[in-house]
């Protein structure tokens, strides 16, 4: 039971800080938050094929940017009012984008998959940008309103309401990725990365756990395209391609696979230090970021999450041992 | 009845053979040990039985059933367990985790994208059985790279078990362990159930005469000799292919 | 007619151009197992070093291509010495770490040369052009497949006829056995390495005649450097000439026939070919 509490704690006292942020934080900064809240989503996202099952993929953006994008057109050139239907239709087609690709990527391993779910985010991302007629080309597609729940105590234009959806869906999401985290699918995804030839052996079909994986993490990072579609007012041709596939590493990597929440850390770290260096040294931000993928790949080996737990664990552990 | 049976198996990696001409049977509750010198094809041969590697030519049957085209996870649902030579364990999951997994390997369950792995409790009570029967439960939530040689050695025999397994497949079960933890991979062995079939890759002569009811001698990946441990004893071909090369041989 | 005698100039001289720069990628994908992303910036960078020399200060464009070639194979080998080798089996690791360099060549570009691109240039006894089936052909442009092939003749001829050559070639088939025979096969790497990153700027400068310098580039260009070698092959030399030259043409070709589909069907045909035939047309098996 102790260890039951202690586990839930930390996350009681997240909820409560996260709840109580814009109360504290300016409208400016609440939008922060919820930019990371929404980068954090779709940083965990990754974390299921990257940390869990070992898959490195970069062109995860790729599903990101559909669900933004299918999302955008259904309400803007389709007139999707009730974003329970422009919703459902992103998340779609982020997951039937991933059913293809899964198919076409897990042929190959090692560096051929990364090379090849790199080509494939890139062709989607060559579609947005020449698809001027659907998707408004390289500029963008624009236009995109707050979502219409239905709901009329919620106002969805405003920093504090917006910041509250995003809230709610990032823990539902979050939830879900926990208890998937510490199910047998979950475990199995853990076996997979650890030693396939012996999770084949045990009876698994690693073919499909793997491609299982990257369709619901592609669901997930979806759901974050759709949040940011929302946010933004717009989805452009380079949050489907490259450059956002690569940032989402960065925030794995940054934060720490090993842990659930490590990727939010990341998706903080870098929003945060972009932020800064947009106030001081705006035109230098790139040279930060590269160094911070330096600095993040050499230093901090299992992230700085799980630098976090393990120096909790050893605090705490040396307490109980003098008890 | 017989748990497998193998015709005419052929291997080649490139010009070089891996396997020729191998055929055999083991029946339900036998104990057939394969012996050889080194690059004999013993791990090939374990890889073709299990369906790691793809053969060249030839058949597999499992309990009566052609399972020549069958992927590997598959004919673990079939009955087919097999330990590896070199410990394949997840390194980064505790003991406990590494056999839930294992017993999960053939349920449903595998699947459940909800539940907490925890809560599975008639399948934790297995696992504390078989944990226990290793001496293993003590060390349950200990990382593999925290745990001992010869534990992991015993592990990756035990998670074999989780299956319930017809035929179990053991590839130099008592590899880099000490006399003593031989002898206690040994026991476990000859304790387990009569009505598995057992096939086992090894070098420890003690266990291999100790084990065996029928023992197959490969050399450049045929089968120069098969029959009981006494005939193989004073099989002159297998004396030939021995001398030099195992020393120390009290049982030859 | 002289419209398919030009395009395939043109797609052969882009090719030549392209082939300078993957050759490197390719090698040291195929011995080393490393993806250098960094690849195109260092691209990049040799053609931005190339203008400052010949442009902008009026030296000899080939003094410019061969400065800036060894400033990028230093920076190649600073990269490759200093950071890669500390991650020696963590191929996703080794990934990341390049594309960090990406962003703070790119930024240093940009902070150093400004953000305007920089136009063609060339050497001054290039400047001019023959005549070919009625239309002016560019000096500059034969020369990048005179100086293009003659690289590549030099290369296959290094893989093929000297010892240095057969030893890459054993160590991408068997990396343990050609260390096991006492071959410092960590030394030649970090030779093919700067060798690879040297080509990377020297073709910056050669492509410049064409292309210019300009901060897309970094991207872009290495974009096309990996469907070259994922289409003609890893690890070979004849495979990123075949590669780089049907990107090339297809490029030429496609600018004139379907310009708004170049792109896709570059992307597509990559994705086919590593489904198909991972290694690619010509590459060894890695």
């Amino acid at each position: 039971m102790n260890q039951r509490l202690s586990t839930a704690v930390p996350y009681l006292i997240a909820v409560v800080i996260l709840v109580a942020l814009p109360l504290v934080l300016q409208s400016y900064y609440l939008s922060v938050a919820t930019m990371i809240l929404i980068f954090g989503l779709f940083a965990m996202s990754l974390n299921v094929i990257f940390g869990h099952t070992g898959l490195n993929s970069l062109g995860h953006a790729a599903f990101f940017g559909t669900a933004g994008y299918v999302t955008g057109i259904a309400i803007v050139t389709y007139g999707v009012k009730s974003f329970w239907t422009s919703a459902p239709l992103g998340i779609l087609g982020a997951a039937v984008t991933a059913a293809i690709f899964g198919i076409i990527a897990l042929r190959v391993s090692g560096v051929y998959f990364l090379l090849v779910t790199f080509a494939l985010g890139q062709l989607l991302w060559t579609v947005a940008e020449k698809w001027n007629s659907v998707t408004m080309g390289r500029s963008g597609f624009v236009g995109i309103p707050a979502p219409d729940l239905g709901l009329s105590f919620l106002d969805l234009e405003s920093p504090v309401g917006f910041y509250y959806f995003v809230f709610v869906v990032f823990s539902v999401c979050y939830y879900l990725m926990a208890r998937l985290h510490r199910s047998p699918f979950g475990y199995a995804l853990q076996g997979i990365r650890e030693r396939e030839s012996r999770m084949r052996a045990l009876g698994y079909n690693v073919w499909l756990y793997k491609y299982i994986a990257y369709i619901v993490a592609a669901v997930f990072a979806g759901m974050g395209g759709i949040l940011y579609a929302h946010f933004n007012g717009s989805i452009a041709p380079s949050h489907v391609g490259f450059s956002t596939s690569a940032l989402g590493m960065l925030m794995v990597i940054l934060g720490g696979a090993g842990v659930l929440w490590g990727p939010v850390l990341g998706a903080a770290l870098i929003i945060l230090l972009q932020g800064f260096a947009s106030l001081l040294v705006p035109a230098r931000w790139p040279l930060i970021l590269g160094a911070l993928f330096v600095i993040g790949v050499m230093g901090f080996r299992g992230g700085i999450g799980l630098h976090m737990v393990k120096t909790v664990r050893r605090v705490f552990s040396r307490g109980s041992n003098q008890g | 009845m017989e748990a497998i049976r193998v015709e005419g198996l052929y291997k080649s990696f490139g010009g070089v053979v891996a396997t020729s001409n191998v055929s055999f049977k083991v029946d339900v509750g036998g104990r057939l040990v394969i012996i050889g010198p080194n690059g004999a094809g013993k791990s090939t041969l374990f890889n073709l039985l299990n369906g790691q590697l793809p053969l060249d030519s030839g058949k597999v049957f499992l309990f009566g059933e052609d399972v020549t085209h069958l992927p590997l996870h598959k004919r673990a649902h079939r009955g087919m367990a097999r330990s590896f030579q070199l410990t394949s364990l997840f390194p980064e999951l505790t003991v406990m985790d590494n056999m839930m997994l294992a017993l999960h390997g053939l349920r449903k369950s595998r699947f459940n994208p909800f539940r907490r792995t925890g809560s599975y409790s008639t399948l934790r009570d297995k696992g504390k059985d078989l944990l226990s029967l290793f001496d293993l439960w003590s060390k349950r939530d200990e990382q593999i790279k925290m745990i001992s040689y010869g534990e992991q050695r015993k592990l990756e025999i035990a998670l074999c078990l989780a299956s319930n397994p017809r035929l179990l497949l053991l590839d130099e079960p008592s590899a880099g362990l000490t006399t003593s933890e031989r002898q206690v991979v040994m026991e476990m062995i000859r304790n387990l159930p009569p009505d598995i079939a057992v096939i086992i890759v090894d070098h420890d002569m003690d266990l291999v005469f100790g084990l065996a009811n029928r023992i197959i001698v490969l050399h450049f990946g045929q089968i120069i000799a098969e029959g009981t441990p006494e005939e193989i004893q004073a099989h002159p071909k297998v004396k030939e292919v021995y001398m030099g090369i195992e020393e120390g041989n009290g049982n030859a | 007619m002289a419209v398919f005698t030009i395009c395939l100039l043109n797609g052969a001289s882009f090719g030549c151009v392209l082939f300078l720069l993957s050759s490197g990628l390719s090698l040291v994908l195929g011995l080393m197992g490393i993806l250098n992303l960094a690849h195109g910036v260092l691209y990049m960078l040799g053609a931005y070093i190339g203008w400052t020399i010949a442009a902008h200060l009026g030296y000899s464009f080939w003094i410019a291509a061969l400065t800036a070639g060894f400033a990028t194979g230093v920076m190649g080998l600073i990269m490759e010495r200093g950071f890669l080798r500390r991650l020696i089996g963590l191929p996703n690791e080794q990934v990341l770490l390049t594309i960090g360099f990406v962003y703070i060549i790119t930024n240093i570009c940009l902070w150093i040369w400004g953000s305007i691109a920089k136009p063609p240039f060339t050497a001054k006894f290039l400047t001019g052009a023959f005549t070919v089936v009625g239309w002016p052909y560019p000096y500059s442009r034969v020369a990048i497949i005179v100086v293009g092939l003659s690289v590549a003749f030099g290369l296959w001829w290094l893989q093929e006829k000297t010892r240095i050559g057969a030893i890459v070639r054993a160590g991408m088939d068997d990396r343990e056995m050609t260390k096991g025979l006492g071959i410092n096969l960590e030394l030649i790497a970090g030779a093919l390495f700067f060798v690879g990153a040297f080509l990377a700027g020297f073709a910056g400068v050669i492509g410049a005649q064409l292309i210019g310098a300009n901060l897309g580039h970094g991207l872009d260009i290495l974009l096309l450097a990996l469907i070259v070698v994922v289409i003609g092959g890893m690890g070979s030399v004849q495979g990123s000439l075949v590669g780089a030259m049907m990107i090339g043409l297809v490029d030429a070709f496609g600018k004139i026939l379907f310009p708004d589909f170049a792109m896709f069907m570059l992307y597509f045909l990559m994705v086919i070919v590593l489904v198909i035939k991972p290694t690619g047309l010509l590459g060894r098996k890695l």
